[in-house]
């Protein structure tokens, strides 16, 4: 039997406070933490326009390119990407080795700030999630039996 | 690696498709958008050349209540076939729950089909994943063209092995056993983080299925 890891409510309520705390000081609409391989962990602020999971994917897929442009010239990795629109914009930093911030942010707030602020967010949640890593929450699950989607 | 999120009540699975280059990837996936009820799916993504050919990876995010009180989401990829795109692959397969091989029955891709195989292995391997480890089932794709191996000899080729892999004689542009592949991998997954030891035997209780019957779903080998 394998486990899988947990985020309890506790643990994303931790999260959460630092990630609504980055928004608020940021003024970034909204905010996702993902890991590399594109799976959500956290978000917080507006998603209703957007659909988290593609950005999530599409975010880590980015990152993970940029990554073999950056040892090209000598880097481990580019730190941090920044996608320029003309009134929405993405920001994305590295947390740690397996965790990416995504920010997006839109004329109310400038690439300086976020950059500012994401700085000092990442390196929290870096802490928090070095914390999760260590505790022993797995659970293992019975799926249910009966069928999922139903013939339309 | 999957994550279990209890105050959104979510579960994430990923699930990639591997193969060689044409060999019917991103038609499985086009054939799954196209059938599933899109209350249960997201938008398919493709990143692709203007000549159609996969240049980093499709994107197809499904959601389905396999465990009782959450959510929980499939993420299916697929990965560029050519064989000069190996580090996307390394890439696509990072944090890799469970994966569907998709290979050409055609007699002039059995080098190519093995060559691919092994190219799986070995990026499973950096990842420090045994391929014997991770949840994966075979798909023998393309058995209605005229020029294909027979699926004894399939098997020879690929599933020659002491604990043999489900595998399923699959026209993925039809749909023929798209989805039992599917269910297939989803249940191994699902199993292999469940209470249960063993994973029941006899037909895979279907966890995603298309909104109408496809056409001759049959399937053709078993553990």
């Amino acid at each position: 039997m394998n486990a899988i890891p947990v985020l309890t409510i506790q643990d994303v309520a931790t999260l959460d406070a630092v990630l609504e705390d980055f928004l608020k000081k940021s003024e970034a609409e909204l905010t996702v933490v993902i890991d590399r391989g594109g799976n959500v962990i956290s978000q917080s602020g507006d998603m209703s326009a957007m659909d988290v999971t593609v950005i999530a994917a599409l975010a880590a897929g980015s990152f993970a390119a940029t990554r073999e442009l950056a040892r090209r010239i000598g880097e481990l990795e580019f730190n941090a990407l920044y996608h320029q629109g003309n009134g929405s914009h993405m920001f994305m930093n590295s947390v740690d080795d397996d965790t990416i911030m995504i920010t997006v942010f839109g004329t109310c707030t400038n690439v300086g700030l976020v950059r500012f602020y994401s700085a000092s967010a990442a390196q929290r949640i870096a802490t928090i999630l070095t914390t999760l890593r260590r505790s022993t929450h797995t659970v293992a699950f019975q799926p249910s039996a009966a069928p999922v989607f139903a013939d339309r | 690696m999957s994550i279990i999120n209890y105050a959104s009540r979510e579960i994430q699975f990923k699930i990639v498709y591997y193969g060689p280059a044409l060999c019917g990837k991103t038609t499985n996936l086009q054939y799954i958008h196209q059938r599933i009820n899109p209350q249960n799916r997201g938008d398919l993504i493709s990143l692709a050349t203007a000549s159609d050919r996969t240049l980093f990876f499709d994107f197809l995010p499904l959601n389905a209540v396999v465990i009782k009180g959450f959510v929980t989401k499939f993420q299916l990829y697929t990965v560029p076939g050519q064989v000069i795109y190996n580090a996307t692959r390394q890439l696509v397969l990072r944090s890799v729950d469970g994966v569907i091989f998709v290979a050409d029955s055609q007699w002039e891709k059995m080098e190519e089909n093995v060559e691919s195989f092994k190219n799986l292995g070995d990026n499973l391997a950096q990842q420090n994943i045994s391929i014997d480890d991770v949840p994966l089932v075979l798909e023998y794709n393309k058995r209605d063209l005229p020029n294909i191996a027979p699926i004894n000899y399939m098997e020879y080729v690929l599933n020659n092995r002491k604990k043999r892999l489900q595998s399923f004689e699959v026209i993925s542009s039809t749909g023929q056993n798209v989805f039992a592949a599917l269910n297939a991998v989803s249940q191994i997954l699902l199993h292999k983080f469940s209470k249960q030891k063993d994973i029941p035997q006899g037909p895979p209780l279907p966890v995603a299925i298309p909104v109408e019957p496809p056409v001759a779903q049959t399937q053709s080998t078993s553990v």
